[in-house]
């Protein structure tokens, strides 16, 4: 499943979703609004290029490394700390080739997609996460 | 008939600019001429989205119709009515 949304989804059900039987490793990254001091963010998203640009990521994942099984979900709209904000799930024979696909996507969708981070403090302030890409 | 660029603008610049903005610019028009019309518009955000020169700022990311376009000369590529042009700071996600 590749997708961004504003719906909250449930990692473990991802998780074991994919389990397939040439697939021997599944290794997943969770992203967390972590408190800061903030009270929470909103994820913004260039809609029509963000789930095409994870659909290419996830494509080059499965070429360079071998992943068999690929989600990626990212949220949007307002997040409260603890809320999770992006799962990655990648399935592959091996453990080595998940975990390198893994760091992969994260850094991949950290590189290219658009989607931006504007944080609220508790003081009522805010500020957009400076982007590195 | 379509004879307007289509601007779409996110995070910060959606704040300076506005988002689904209907710009009309001369033909031939080009990045550079749809950026500087926003920046006309709103000399505010001129600051954020070109430099003393009237370049885009090296940060600033462009899409023509949702592709990306980069590298020396990115201003000079052409853009016709009806096109889909994005304006965005680098990018936080993840």
């Amino acid at each position: 499943m590749i997708r961004v949304t504003p719906d909250d989804f449930d990692p473990g059900d991802l998780i074991t979703r994919a389990r397939q039987k040439d697939v021997g490793a599944v290794v997943s990254f969770l992203g967390i609004v972590r408190d800061d001091g903030i009270e929470g963010m909103d994820v913004e998203a260039y809609e029509e290029v963000a789930e095409g640009d994870l659909q290419e990521i996830a494509e080059e994942a499965e070429a360079k490394f071998g992943a068999i099984h690929v989600d990626i979900v990212h949220r949007i709209g307002h997040l409260s700390v603890g809320d999770d904000i992006v799962l990655i799930v990648v399935g592959a024979s091996h453990r080595k080739a998940a975990f390198l696909a893994c760091e992969y996507i994260i850094d991949r969708i950290k590189e290219q997609v658009p989607i931006w981070k504007k944080e609220h403090s508790q003081d009522g302030s805010s500020r957009w996460v400076q982007g590195e890409h | 008939m379509d004879d307007t660029i289509h601007v779409r603008t996110f995070a910060r610049f959606r704040e300076l600019f506005g988002d689904g903005l209907e710009i009309a610019v001369a033909a031939p028009a080009t990045v550079r001429s749809v950026a500087a019309e926003l920046a006309r518009v709103n000399p505010a955000g001129a600051r954020e989205l070109l430099d003393g020169e009237g370049n885009l700022s090296k940060s600033v990311i462009v899409m023509v119709n949702r592709e990306r376009v980069a590298g020396a000369g990115r201003e000079d590529v052409p853009v016709h009515p009806g096109d889909e042009v994005a304006f965005y700071p680098p990018v936080a996600g993840g």
